[in-house]
């Protein structure tokens, strides 16, 4: 049976970040998961909070705001505000460098959505920062045909039905001879030299002075840094990248630049890996059972950081008679409705009961009981598998995986530094 | 319904949320519009297939069968499997080229090769001949072939005398040690000997994953019967089998259950629960304090690549932790997913071109490395490497072998 | 105020006033169709989607059975192409009396319809995700039957014979004089603009609305019974063949594979508004239970979209009095309102199913014929209306092999579903609408697995860029689609599906910030 210090469990932003703190730290980690994680889907920044149900001009001062079995109330402004300055760090010094976040718990930047709202968020890539709405430059929003992912004359409408100056222009540059291409082809369309010539002769002409130029999310997947330089210096204008639909290349930089960060830091991921279950004694765990094909294994473990996404893939689960599961390791699941309660309204948009269902934590992100007693003492639940937060609406998904996720393995090394100190483990 | 077997990899098609992930890393549709993407082809076209219905869908063969889309998928989608199955039923009712009823048969080819050895080296490597073959059957003219050794690992094995030892672990070689590297099998006896075990090498015959990945389960099902015949009774004993064929090791533990579903044959059960891929044991017996670690050094730089079905054992890269045992080694990781050979698809006239973009990556990481050797725990891929980029390719028991200074 | 003329005014866009129009028109009638919403969104677009072999009915309703059986081989012959051949099976589950497969068969018999008992064993292969504890099996020649494109493709074929047909155009009065029906009085609900409709005869075929019409022609007390039923697709085939309990009819009886879906159904509700037919969670239970019971395993099976139809049954005065509406026989009637309530020129089609659209049909146009004295005889039995000129049935895998053949040249909208982007811009084109809802019935857009979460925001992007929505209507047509998918998936919304919701919002919510659209 393998031992580690840390079985991370899912791979997606609060796995990431909680693998790679602990394992740059030290740790001996090995992160096990069904397969890759949500950020492949993210929208590429850190949302920390957009709506609170207002829109946040400014986060930190918001948070205060939040009731107390939100995420955040876990590890506050401050705690957000280092996993930030964390996060950023990691790409300064990351294997897609000279690429960079910028933003802070401070203030939301405004980025258009796809659909043209101006969506609050916080940490932005460089790739996206000229494209904050609250600068007035007119917008040419630039669309390629054969992405039927980004729409670029519905984009540009919005915008201005929301008061901005924007006009939109669709180029029919076809990137690998695939008519029906995905963000990703045309990013790597975009890290080719060639073809990106090819989109700086087409738009050269047709745009205007004084805008800015608004791309699908697709600037480049090996080099944003020198895609994004190099079109803003041919075209001689700011240039940023609008967020659509999945797959998105931003998040996959974020995945790539963790992962590899992981792997320096001697970190092991095992995908295809399902965790069934988990040996325990004296409410600590001491390994975990995962199973691929047939086969199971036990992977001994000190720590146990849970971040398996909630709902959306299955972390928790919930059957047709309506009860709730946490699938991992069984642990209570908080904010379910009872039989015959509600756990949906008929209004898509309404409040919808079960929105906030998860797993509820104390202080030290260590799952707790109805009665708020302590489950599991090595054991911490990290991202969208915690209860009190609807991410979705409130646009915050990103800062609370982050967040929770560091400080998870801030907790960690706490512990383990009291151990190695004490010889015990408080 | 069953417990394992096609009907259950049919039925994770539910869990699809069209997420796209699995496209983003498909090898194959990456580097080419003719394959629509394993979420295309797997759980969605899944949905308009009905059994024992003519299948509609050509584009499906396009898929390689590297497994990647299963591994990534994080709501546990058998896509690779579900591909697999369906490729099997269009090409029941379309027919089944001959070439892919040769490439299904490694031990025809291997018996047939062997006592012939030097003239089939040759012809495999004669313009004229590869070019007849590649109009007559598809076989791609630049196809990498192996060199048949001219004698078998079997016929080694029958004549070398295993000492006596307090372990016992049963050898299951495959077809590419037996017929095309010999040595392999020399090498991986030598050094289990040398941590203290008796290998025991039974009679054996192809795993049939050649056939399976070609679409012919019924002949593939009758190849693993048989063999587990032969293994199961180790398994039984509580001896444990190992394989220096990362694919075929595989094929034992997982794909002739999930996908010929055979989890009604005793004796595959048996075998199944107990077989291991060779770093995989070296690497337990290491945890277990159990490894002889006394290793030279080899001081060289090398790059690993993992190969996909390697990656299907969801083991991590024993092979790097190993590596890491032997002294001034250095290894290079690739992150590259695959050399785009999957076993018989890139040798294939309609797909070798395919198979050549999506290796690119790794072929250029080849070189960019420096390294003097690749290290890869399959030899179809080796044999990719090798060809593509002139740089030998070993196994990494090769390298433990070594640097245990092991004749 | 605008005026139209016609010989006959149909009353209904489901599949009876399509049938109804087809077959008048065909008699050399000239038409004219009022359908107050779109084609077949009534009861034909919410229905089971099952051709009976009328082997449900074999028992308790031989006359219902033998029409079924007549009108199956019909409908194969000349609507071939919107039905499939997926044949049906009735098998006996443990909760079911193993003698009653002796009255089934010999009903089958007495009704012509060819069934016949096989080997469990055999049923099990056919269908291996079936109850392995079943006692017998028979089969039997149902099969599936896509509703939406048998009523486009008997409008269109009306059409073809100069009918006209009015979607969207309300019946909001119907003009009497001297005791007979001689028009009505029509909103195009579109536009809000009225008119009349001047017409020699009007056929009331709305199903279950029907008692609203009459109402309009001082007509009260029509015993139409609206009987709500819920149905729930599952997101993929767990069976290839229609599977039907081997009892007498009973609730959630009947799994019916359809495209890529199969559908259990249904449950039996007295409704008194059928416009007020909400899905309620003991239904969606019951369902789930009633699959169980001839596919273990169907709880853990993702459930797409649960949605509540109701049946036009007919329960007139004379016939004692009845609670459970499935215990009105479902065979149809002509109601003559010229006998019943002094009213000329004017005839309702009441009760009947799906099955039996065509006779229902040839039974109101032959009263209609009769009152006027006019002998034209029916021909809706041979004649193929369009878009069935193949004679071969409909494969599920042919959306498949079409979309082979421009693999490499047209972008695919709605993956799921398989539509490709020339597909979505012509039916924007010829349908000439800006409601997504339309195009989603039409081409079934978004209702796959993803529900819409990747090809809504295409669409809309697409239809905006036709020029056929400017910003504020692709934003309000965005919006009311998400409501409109909701209602359908909420109150099935667990498991893989509820892991579909969550990424649904992250992607309209979440990305998109739908909500936030001025």
């Amino acid at each position: 049976m393998s031992h580690h210090d840390v079985v991370v469990v899912g791979t997606g932003l609060a796995g990431l970040t909680a693998a790679v703190r602990l394992a740059e730290s030290g740790a001996r980690v090995l992160v096990v998961a069904k397969g890759v994680g949500a950020t492949h889907l993210s929208g590429g920044t850190i949302d920390v909070l957009g709506y609170a149900p207002e829109r946040v001009e400014r986060p930190r001062e918001a948070l205060a705001g939040l009731p107390p079995e939100h995420p955040y109330a876990l590890v506050g402004a401050d705690g957000i505000a280092a996993a930030i300055g964390w996060f950023k760090e990691r790409f300064a010094a990351g294997s897609l460098a000279p690429y960079a976040y910028s933003g802070d718990v401070e203030e939301n930047v405004l980025l258009p959505s796809a659909i043209g709202v101006a969506r609050p968020t916080a940490v932005v890539p460089e790739t996206m920062a000229a494209g904050d709405l609250r600068r007035d430059e007119p917008i040419c929003v630039v669309g390629f045909r054969t992405l039927k992912d980004f729409h670029s004359a519905l984009l540009a409408d919005e915008l201005g039905r929301a008061g901005l100056t924007a006009r939109a222009t669709e180029l029919e540059l076809v990137p690998e001879g695939r008519r029906d291409a995905n963000s990703l082809g045309l990013a790597r369309g975009l890290d080719d030299p060639a073809f990106r010539g090819q989109v700086v002769a087409q738009l050269g002409s047709r745009l205007r002075a004084g805008e800015r130029v608004a791309f699908p999310a697709v600037l480049g997947i090996a080099d944003p840094h020198g895609v994004w330089a190099a079109l803003e210096h041919a075209l001689g204008r700011s240039v940023f990248e609008v967020t659509t639909l999945p797959p998105s290349v931003p998040g996959m930089r974020v995945f790539a630049v963790l992962r590899e960060a992981l792997r320096r830091a001697g970190g092991t991921v095992l995908l295809n890996n399902v965790v069934t279950g988990a040996e325990r004694s004296d409410g600590r765990v001491s390994a975990l059972r995962t199973r691929v094909g047939l086969r199971e294994e036990r992977r001994g473990a000190d720590w146990v950081v849970l971040a398996t996404g909630g709902f959306a893939a299955g972390g928790i689960e919930l059957d047709s008679r309506w009860t709730a599961r946490e699938t991992a390791l069984g642990l209570p699941v908080a904010g379910v409705p009872g039989t015959g309660e509600e756990r949906f309204r008929p209004g898509y948009f309404d409040d919808h009961p079960i929105g906030r269902a998860g797993v509820a934590v104390d202080r030290e992100l260590r799952p707790v009981d109805a009665a708020g007693e302590r489950v599991l003492e090595n054991v911490l639940v990290a991202g969208a598998t915690l209860a009190g937060a609807e991410p979705w609406r409130e646009k915050s998904g990103d800062g609370i995986s982050l967040a929770t996720g560091y400080r998870a393995a801030e907790l960690v090394l706490a512990a383990s530094r009291t151990v190695v100190a004490t010889g015990r483990a408080d | 319904m069953d417990v394992l077997g096609p009907l259950l990899m049919r039925e994770s098609l539910d869990h699809c949320v069209k997420c796209t992930i699995c496209e983003t890393f498909c090898p194959v549709s990456n580097v080419t519009p003719l394959f629509p993407g394993p979420k295309y082809v797997g759980p969605q076209a899944e949905r308009f297939r009905v059994d024992g219905e003519p299948s509609f869908d050509s584009s499906l063969d396009y898929c390689s069968g590297c497994g990647i889309c299963t591994q990534v998928c994080p709501q546990g989608v058998h896509i690779a499997e579900i591909n697999t199955q369906a490729r099997a039923e269009m090409k029941a009712t379309r027919g089944m080229p001959l070439r892919d009823r040769i490439l299904g048969r490694p031990t025809l080819a291997g018996r047939l090769g062997t006592p012939v050895a030097p003239l089939a080296n040759w012809t495999l490597r004669n313009r004229l001949a590869r070019l007849a073959a590649e109009r007559a059957v598809g076989l791609h003219r630049d196809a990498p072939m192996p060199r048949f050794a001219g004698r078998t690992f079997q016929r080694w094995a029958r004549r070398h005398a295993a000492p006596a030892a307090a372990r016992r672990v049963a050898f299951f070689h495959g077809c590419g040690t037996n017929y095309y590297e010999p040595r392999l099998g020399e090498m991986t006896v030598a050094l289990l000997e040398h941590n203290g075990y008796r290998v025991e090498i039974p009679k054996q015959d192809c795993c049939g994953l050649p056939l399976q990945s070609n679409g012919l389960f019924d002949d593939a099902r009758a190849y693993v019967r048989r063999l587990a015949k032969r293994l199961a009774p180790y398994a039984r004993e509580g001896v444990d089998i190992v394989g220096t064929s990362t694919s075929c090791t595989l094929m034992l533990k997982r794909e002739a259950l999930e996908i010929l579903a055979m989890g009604d044959d005793a004796d595959l059960r048996a075998v199944s629960g107990r077989v291991f891929d060779i770093c995989e044991y070296l690497l337990a017996m290491h945890e277990r304090g159990e490894l002889a670690t006394g290793f030279g050094a080899i001081p060289e730089t090398v790059l690993y690549h993992a190969p996909c079905q390697q990656q299907g054992h969801g083991i991590g890269k024993p092979a790097l932790d190993l590596l890491a045992l032997i002294p001034e080694l250095r290894v290079v990781e690739s992150d590259a997913t695959c050399c785009g050979v999957a076993g018989t698809y890139g040798l294939k006239r309609e797909k070798y071109d395919i198979a050549m973009k999506v290796g690119s990556g790794l072929f250029a990481q080849v070189g960019e490395s420096g390294a003097r050797e690749a290290v890869c725990d399959s030899e179809t891929c080796r044999w990719q490497i090798e060809r593509a980029t002139g740089v030998r390719a070993v196994p990494p028991v090769e390298l433990l072998h070594r640097a245990a200074g092991l004749p | 105020m605008a005026q139209l003329q016609a010989e006959v005014l149909v009353i209904g866009g489901g599949a009876t006033g399509a049938g109804v129009a087809w077959d008048a028109a065909l008699r050399g009638f000239d038409v004219v169709l009022v359908e107050r919403g779109d084609l077949a969104e009534g009861t034909s677009g919410r229905f089971h989607g099952l051709l009976h072999s009328g082997g449900r009915y074999v028992v308790k309703d031989p006359v219902a059975a033998e029409e079924c059986v007549v009108e199956n081989a019909i409908l194969r012959r000349v609507i071939p192409d919107c039905i499939e051949d997926t044949g049906g099976l009735f098998v006996t589950t443990p909760d079911d009396d193993p003698a009653y497969g002796d009255r089934f068969l010999a009903g089958c018999r007495a009704t012509g319809l060819p069934a016949e008992e096989i080997d469990v064993a055999d049923a099990l292969r056919l269908e291996p995700r079936l109850n392995p504890q079943i006692r017998r099996a028979f089969t039997v020649p149902d099969a599936s039957i896509d509703a939406w494109k048998t009523v486009w493709s008997l409008t269109r074929g009306a059409a073809a014979h100069g009918a006209r047909i009015l979607t969207y155009h309300r019946v909001i009065d119907l003009h009497r004089s001297n005791g007979a029906v001689t028009g009505a009085r029509l909103r195009n609900e579109l536009t809000g603009e009225e008119l009349d409709v001047e017409a020699g005869f009007v056929l009331n075929a709305s199903g279950a609305w029907a008692a609203q019409i009459l109402h309009m022609a001082g007509i009260e007390d029509v015993g139409v019974v609206p009987g709500k039923g819920i149905m729930i697709a599952m997101n993929h085939r767990l069976v290839n063949t229609v599977v039907n309990r081997c009892t007498m009819p009973a609730d959630g009886d009947i799994l019916v594979p359809i495209r890529t879906v199969s559908v259990i159904g249904t449950t039996d509700i007295r409704s008194a508004d059928p416009d007020e037919i909400p899905v309620t969670q003991a239904e969606v239970d019951q369902m789930l239970d009633d699959g169980e019971r001839l596919v273990p395993g169907f709880r853990e099976a993702r459930a797409l979209r649960v949605w509540a139809g109701v049946r036009p049954l007919f329960q007139d005065a004379k016939i004692a009095a009845v609670t459970d509406t499935r215990d009105v026989s479902r065979t149809h009637a002509v109601v003559d309102h010229r006998v019943r309530d002094g009213v000329d020129g004017l005839l309702t089609m009441s009760g009947g199913k799906l099955t039996t659209l065509r006779l229902m049909a040839q039974d109101l146009v032959d009263a209609m014929c009769a009152q006027l004295g006019s002998e034209r005889p029916c021909r809706t039995a041979e004649e193929r209306p369009p878009g069935n000129e193949e004679p071969e049935h409909y494969r599920l895998g042919s959306r498949l092999g079409r979309r082979e053949e421009t693999l490499q040249d047209e972008q695919l909208i709605c993956e799921c579903e398989l539509i490709g982007r020339n597909r979505l811009e012509e039916a924007m084109r010829t349908r000439g609408t800006i409601n997504l809802d339309d195009i989603r019935r039409v081409l079934r857009l978004g209702m796959g697995p993803c529900q819409g979460g990747f090809c809504i925001y295409r669409a809309t992007g697409i239809l905006h860029s036709v020029d056929r929505l400017d910003g504020a209507q692709a934003a309000g047509s965005l919006r009311m689609f998400l409501q409109e998918r909701w209602k359908g998936v909420w109150p099935i919304l667990y498991g893989d599906q509820l892991r579909q919701a969550r990424l649904d919002d992250w992607i309209f919510q979440g990305l998109l910030d739908v909500e936030h659209l001025p």
